[in-house]
């Protein structure tokens, strides 16, 4: 290749020299000179290259730390997920704790062990024995009702049935004792069988959906007051002489981690008060003598209506 | 150089100056590829050397502004690289790649031993492992990158000027 022509290489080297010289002397200028030029510089002229070179590198930050911004985030969401669940029980056990300085006494707490076998979903192993004072029949509760009853007891652990059991049966009547009768677990196929029944409530009783059901205390296995449910709607029955009711249960098994169980004494001792359910013991018995009063045919009456059949005294035997 | 082939090549110039501010941080090698430093050469083996030395101020106080420790320092490598490679470029104006690489290379170099010097920031092992180690590395990857760059506009710019 030939070189190339040089019109005027003074030119160039005057050029060359000029800006060596500024060069260099940028390079000996104090301390405080260059960096006043330089940020001079910056601001003007480079800014917008230095504002680029600065999302460069944020850029390159961000791809770098994504893979650890992700597992930092996979964290939390696990973690949240998790305090949501200790939210929810940290609710129960609190709702418990109220439950347990209500009753004060006559309780053993319990947990209750879940998972035990296909084919026994109503049935649950409890974390407290004959050793703790658990004996047979005694009711199971929660802060929100009636979970179920003491079915077996061993020394440190204890078999309950759940309401939804085949065996259960608890003599019931509305909160504020207008009709009395029989609470079972729904025979039904499906998410259905997780309801409750209530039967054998007389035929002038009338229970509006939303009223709250609660044990009765007659047959001497469940206190009087412990909420069971509330009425969801009346039942189509065979049944002439009675009337039932379809029961949403106050306590969902699902929901079911600590309970306690109440003692025999306790229970004789009364729970009116214990879940504020405006059971008053008064006003039911007044409410039952009020039926045992209305049951008897009068003499001047010509229409033999059917007699309510007082609320049994349910349980079975053990 | 025609004006449409001036206007090509301020193009490239400015191209190769926002990857120099964007590519390189992005890949933040040991031994970073010089984006101006290829902008220089591809513009001082087009131009008189006088106008080379100038380009090549300009491109080292934008390094120095951002670095004000040793501001100048840039700049004086750079007017000496670009004044030195418009002067030699005739022995590299043969379409060989091979001669390309190593004028690249040797720009690279020369402005890194340059520059270390002229700053006075590294002494001793450490100036000569930088020199020795990662300054040819560094020169190595913008050289490639050089040729890259080059071949990618030659039909752009065409042949450097004879």
């Amino acid at each position: 290749m030939r070189r190339p022509a040089r019109t005027n290489p003074t030119v160039d080297l005057v050029l060359a020299a000029a800006c060596a010289i500024a060069a260099f002397v940028c390079l000996i200028l104090p301390a405080g000179a260059r960096s006043g030029a330089a940020a001079a510089l910056r601001t003007t002229l480079v800014a917008p290259l230095a504002s680029m070179q600065s999302n460069a590198e944020l850029s390159r930050r961000a791809f770098l730390s994504h893979d650890t911004a992700l597992r930092v985030v996979d964290s939390i969401t696990l973690r949240s997920q998790r305090l949501t669940g200790v939210e929810e029980e940290n609710e129960r056990l609190r709702k418990l704790l109220g439950l347990a300085s209500a009753l004060k006494w006559g309780f053993v707490p319990a947990e209750a062990l879940q998972g035990r076998g296909l084919g026994d979903d109503f049935t649950v192993t409890l974390s407290a024995g004959k050793s703790a004072g658990v004996v047979p029949l005694s009711p199971v509760v929660t802060a929100e009702g009636l979970v179920g009853e003491v079915e077996r007891v061993d020394k440190s652990l204890s078999l309950a049935i759940y309401w939804p059991h085949p065996d259960f049966r608890v003599s019931a009547m509305a909160a504020d004792g207008s009709a009395f009768g029989i609470v079972t677990g729904h025979r039904a196929e499906g998410a259905s069988k997780y309801f409750l029944e209530l039967h054998s409530v007389p035929l002038r009783s009338i229970l509006k959906a939303g009223t709250l059901i609660v044990s009765s205390g007659l047959g001497g296995v469940y206190p009087r007051g412990i909420p069971i449910g509330v009425v969801v709607s009346e039942m189509k029955t065979a049944e002439g002489f009675a009337k039932s009711y379809l029961v949403r249960p106050m306590v969902s098994l699902p929901n079911i981690s600590s309970v306690f169980i109440l003692t025999p004494e306790r229970g004789r001792s009364g729970l009116e008060n214990i879940w504020n359910t405006g059971v008053n013991a008064d006003s039911v018995r007044k409410v039952l003598v009020a039926a045992g009063d209305s049951a008897r045919p009068r003499a001047d009456s010509t229409v033999k209506r059917p007699v309510p059949a007082p609320a049994p005294a349910v349980k079975k035997s053990p | 150089m025609s004006l449409a082939r001036t206007f090509w090549l301020s193009v490239v110039f400015v191209l190769l100056i926002v990857l120099h501010f964007t590519l390189r941080p992005v890949l933040a090698w040991r031994a970073p590829i010089d984006f101006l430093v290829i902008a220089l050469l591809l513009v001082a083996v087009r131009t008189r050397p006088g106008t080379a030395a100038l380009a090549g101020f300009a491109l080292g106080l934008l390094v120095d502004a951002l670095t004000p420790e040793s501001f100048g320092a840039g700049a004086l490598a750079m007017t000496i690289v670009g004044f030195g490679a418009s002067w030699l470029k005739a022995a590299f104006f043969a379409d060989n790649i091979a001669l390309n690489g190593i004028f690249i290379f040797a720009g690279k170099w020369a402005f890194d031993t340059i520059f270390l010097v002229a700053e006075h920031r590294l002494q001793g092992t450490d100036l000569l492992v930088q020199l020795l180690l990662w300054s040819p590395l560094a020169a190595a990857g913008t050289a490639v990158a050089g040729l890259v760059v080059l071949l990618t506009v030659r039909p752009v710019l065409g042949a450097p000027r004879s």
